[in-house]
């Protein structure tokens, strides 16, 4: 494929699916398929990583509660994925019909290591709210109706560099 | 889950043949490891060369792995490539645990 086609389109995913861990998978193998090479690896990889967070807490969280839901079944919640690259950034915007998130979550995050030499108090969890604090720009969260509306922003470098875009790349 | 284990001088190498450690596989890739520690020597090496991608899951198993060695052993990170190292340093956990350069596995075989 021309390098300049490559350069000239901007990919783009979406994807509806029930939240669960090989779910979510497949949908992180997706992006790598319709994103690498639009952005530097390591861009590619915030979005991975922060998207990988969110959509695991749904799997984990998302169901609970389900008093709400006729019946009182838990459910896996309906995931609505969809990433979108543009000029200085990857977007990403994550609905789901799941319980509400916990304020505390969008919170300020500490890092979870605590001094060292002591083994037993280091946290086994609790990292996936820092890390897409971290990984992530602009993450904004609102609830309508029964969904979650969360959405984010990768910076990529690449506003009049082309130094990340590497549309050889085959990695 | 996939798991391969090499006999060391001084203990064992576990080397994780999986390219993904995340939600999908943590609880089983901690029981399993957890089992083979109970056989290993006084240092258990995690290679992690084969793993491509690792989220808070796969991270949470292998520090529940590490907090659980017993007395008088230790665990040792060997083969991270690239993305898995940054969680470990994005989560300061690089600062934590032993993280020695290179697979182990391909060393010994050569």
């Amino acid at each position: 494929m021309r390098a300049e086609t490559l350069s000239q389109r901007q990919p783009m995913l979406h994807r509806i699916f029930r939240a669960d861990p090989m779910t979510v998978r497949h949908a992180l193998n997706f992006l790598h398929e319709r994103f690498d090479g639009s952005a530097g690896e390591e861009a590619i990889f915030r979005v991975e990583l922060a998207l990988a967070e969110i959509l695991n807490n749904i799997c984990q969280h998302g169901g609970e509660g389900g008093a709400e839901r006729p019946g009182g079944q838990g459910h896996a919640p309906l995931i609505h994925l969809c990433v979108i690259r543009h000029v200085g950034g990857i977007a990403c915007a994550v609905t789901d019909d799941g319980i509400p998130l916990p304020d505390h979550c969008l919170g300020p995050r500490l890092p979870g290591a605590p001094a060292t030499g002591q083994r037993d108090a280091l946290p086994e969890g609790g990292f996936g709210w820092f890390l897409i604090q971290d990984l992530t720009a602009s993450l904004s969260y609102f609830r309508e109706g029964r969904r979650n509306f969360l959405a984010f922003i990768v910076p990529v470098g690449d506003a009049g560099s082309s130094g990340q875009f590497s549309p050889n790349c085959s990695g | 889950m996939q798991l391969s284990l090499l006999p060391q001088d001084d203990g064992v190498t576990i080397r994780v043949e999986e390219k993904r450690l995340d939600a999908a596989v943590a609880l089983a890739f901690k029981d399993k490891v957890r089992g083979l520690v109970a056989h290993g020597g006084a240092r258990v090496t995690l290679d992690l060369s084969p793993v491509d991608f690792m989220d808070s899951s796969g991270l949470g198993a292998v520090i529940a792995i590490f907090k659980q060695m017993p007395a008088g052993r230790s665990l040792v990170l060997s083969g991270l490539t690239p993305n898995v190292e940054r969680v470990f340093r994005l989560t300061r956990m690089d600062k934590v645990m032993t993280i020695i350069p290179g697979p182990a596995w391909h060393d010994r075989e050569r």
